[in-house]
């Protein structure tokens, strides 16, 4: 097996500077001896409620935040002691969606260039990048005539087609995605789901979501990794933990989720009329 | 049978910066929400449901414009262009807003906050808001200690706990909860729904819920109207829309919903929201629904749906015009 990410034992956290009196800097642990692999072609998703440290896992694996102990391997390489160019030649394999598609575009920048960013980046030419960048354009299925548009009149929807054509268009082998529908509504998120999987099976990425949203866990993953206040309580493959769930927070998880959607899924659940 | 709230061919907009034009984010609605439902409005982001709920709690901005009429209980509060909603706004019309954390001021503590709303609108003094802050938060689960708090020493879930225990304390008899779309997990969605759900039944408050989510609105609410481009295409008991949903629109929104457990492809429809700026009467689904015929450049009535009770459809495949 190839295995092209692997957290070891890693514990990290956001330095900070409690109270005005005393500006004694203490680092704030977020996240507490999290260990786990991810194999080539993959499709995993890290879940958990707000503020269990989803985004600070994806942080790490991306190059921007050490670990204080523990290492981070990406294709085998230990990513944080590797000196900064080679850093720099790993992490461009990663193509990278972040949360929240209303603030991550530059509202004054046309979209080539917030597409097109990745490319100019390593130098490619500028002729070059754009023809690029109409090529994913089309794969994620927005018009070509936005591309000299702004973001700023984009829905919400529209913003999220471009983070993800930015997160493709330099080829990545790893697509990790930060929330990628929630601030979506349920129609337009069902077609981000459909996208993300057309985008998986038509280039064979290996794909790490984060959500807090079990049903779309559901849809984008093969294998649940279960966080809570910074640790891993469960791990394993979809069918294995919505069939047999360990720990109580995955337990309540799965309840809380066939209560709320409960007319759908199945007959059992009461409804009032 | 008393209707909490009844809103006769309702319009509003907003008048653009430049007053060059006007948005409709509501157009020509009726409907009627009896005392003691809990009643759901769905849709898609911008169909105008925030804008409904707040004209209903008194809180439009400004520059908003309104058409219709619109009733609680019996009080005139919106007539055509005229608003009066003094004595309603927060006693017996309750808000609670989209987004907990940018709704509570940071430098107010819990209790501070219970008290310049109670003191607005009950004329409490401090110690009866502190007594009624108390009772209120006792039932939505919170401990009294939370009062001394301020805002960023809690979490989403309790701030929105706060929020609803605000509103209970004022003794509102219609609630209405902009849900949050931000990301919360299950378990806290289950949770706040649960308690709303609750505070209808036990103390009969009548309950207006605000989502995108239309499944989720199977575990507390019995009535529904589903929403689009500020129009109401279907409406009806929950578990009839549910079971038995008849607009495209309302078919697609159910076949886009994740279920744990059950493998079956999401079938969205492709299309964006439409932003209505001209106040057309064409069907708002039109562009967008795989049924779509020549008729639908005008607008569908609002028609019952067979003999269900309550159950009505805006869309002209379902009323008769053409069959299939
Ligand atoms: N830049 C930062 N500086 C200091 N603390 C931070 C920073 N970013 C996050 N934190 C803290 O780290 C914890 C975990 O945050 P993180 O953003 O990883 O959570 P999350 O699971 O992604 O939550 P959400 O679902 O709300 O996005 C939180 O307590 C948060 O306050
Ligand atoms: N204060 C405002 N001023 C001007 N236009 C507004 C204002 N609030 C809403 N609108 C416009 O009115 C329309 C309906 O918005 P509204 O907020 O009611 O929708 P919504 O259904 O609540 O959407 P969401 O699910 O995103 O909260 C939108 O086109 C929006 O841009
Ligand atoms: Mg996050
Ligand atoms: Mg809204």
């Amino acid at each position: 097996m190839d295995s092209i990410l692997e957290l070891q034992r890693v514990t990290a956290g956001y330095k900070s500077i409690k109270g005005f009196k005393s500006l004694i800097k203490r680092v704030e642990i977020v996240l507490r001896d999290i260990s786990f692999t991810v194999e080539k072609g993959e499709r995993v998703a890290i879940i958990g409620e707000s503020g269990s440290g989803k985004t600070t896992i994806l942080r790490v694996i991306l190059g921007l935040l050490k670990p204080i102990s523990g290492k981070v391997l990406i294709y085998g390489k230990d990513l944080y002691s590797l000196p900064s160019d080679q850093k720099l030649q790993i992490l461009r394999r990663i193509g990278y969606v972040p949360q929240d598609p209303y603030r991550s575009l530059n509202p004054v920048l046309k979209i080539k260039y917030i597409v097109g960013e990745p490319l100019e980046a390593v130098g490619v030419e500028w002729r070059h990048i754009e023809e690029r960048a109409s090529e994913v354009l089309k794969i994620v299925g927005l018009p070509q005539s936005i591309i000299n548009d702004t973001a700023e009149e984009l829905s919400g929807g529209m913003r999220q087609r471009v983070l993800i054509a930015r997160a493709i268009i330099a080829e990545p082998e790893i697509l990790v995605l930060d929330e990628p529908t929630s601030a979506l509504d349920v129609s337009i998120q069902a077609q981000i789901i459909n996208l993300l999987n057309s985008i998986y099976n038509t280039f064979k990425v290996t794909m790490i979501t984060v959500t807090h949203d079990l049903g779309v866990a559901q849809y984008l993953a093969d294998r649940l990794i279960i966080l809570k206040s910074g640790k891993i309580v469960e791990e394993g493959s979809v069918d294995e933990v919505l069939r047999n769930p360990k720990s109580e927070y995955t337990k309540s998880l799965i309840t809380s989720y066939l209560q709320i959607t409960g007319i759908n899924s199945l007959n059992n659940i009461k409804i009032r009329g | 049978m008393v209707l909490a709230v009844r809103a006769g061919g309702i319009s509003i907009g907003y008048i653009d910066e430049e007053e060059e034009y006007i948005v409709w984010a509501v157009r020509g609605v009726d409907l009627a929400i009896e005392e003691g439902d809990a009643f759901c409005l769905v849709g898609e982001s911008g169909s105008g449901k925030t804008t409904f709920a707040s004209a209903i709690a008194g809180i439009l901005p400004p520059h908003a414009v309104t058409r219709g009429k619109l009733y609680i209980f019996d009080r005139l509060a919106i007539d055509e262009s005229t608003w009066n909603f003094n004595g309603l706004r927060g006693r017996v019309v309750s808000y609670i807003p989209q987004n907990p954390g940018t709704s509570l001021s940071p430098f107010l503590t819990v209790e501070d906050h219970f008290y310049y709303v109670l003191r607005d609108t009950l004329r409490y003094d401090r110690e009866k808001s502190r007594k009624a802050a108390m009772e209120a938060l006792l039932k939505v689960g919170l401990d009294r200690g939370v009062l001394e708090d301020y805002p960023h020493e809690l979490s989403g879930g309790m701030q929105q706990r706060v929020l609803i225990a605000i509103a209970l304390a004022s003794n509102a008899k219609i609630i209405v909860a902009d849900e949050p779309t931000s990301a919360i997990d299950a378990n806290l969605r289950a949770s706040v729904l649960q308690l709303l759900g609750r505070l209808n039944r036990e103390y009969r408050v009548t309950l207006l819920l605000v989502t995108h989510d239309l499944a989720s609105t199977s575990i507390v609410c019995n009535r529904l109207a589903v929403m689009l481009a500020g129009k109401i295409v279907e409406t009806g008991r929950t578990i009839s829309v549910l079971r038995n949903p008849q607009h495209p629109y309302t078919k697609m929104l159910l076949d886009c919903v994740p279920l744990l457990g059950v493998k079956k492809p999401l079938k969205p429809l492709p299309g964006e929201p439409i932003q209505v700026v001209e106040d057309k009467a064409i069907c708002p689904f039109r562009e967008r629904c795989p049924r779509a015929i020549d008729k639908c450049v005008e607008e569908p009535p609002l028609k019952p749906v067979g003999d269900e009770e309550n159950h009505y459809v805006k869309c002209w495949r379902l009323t008769g015009v053409e069959s299939g």
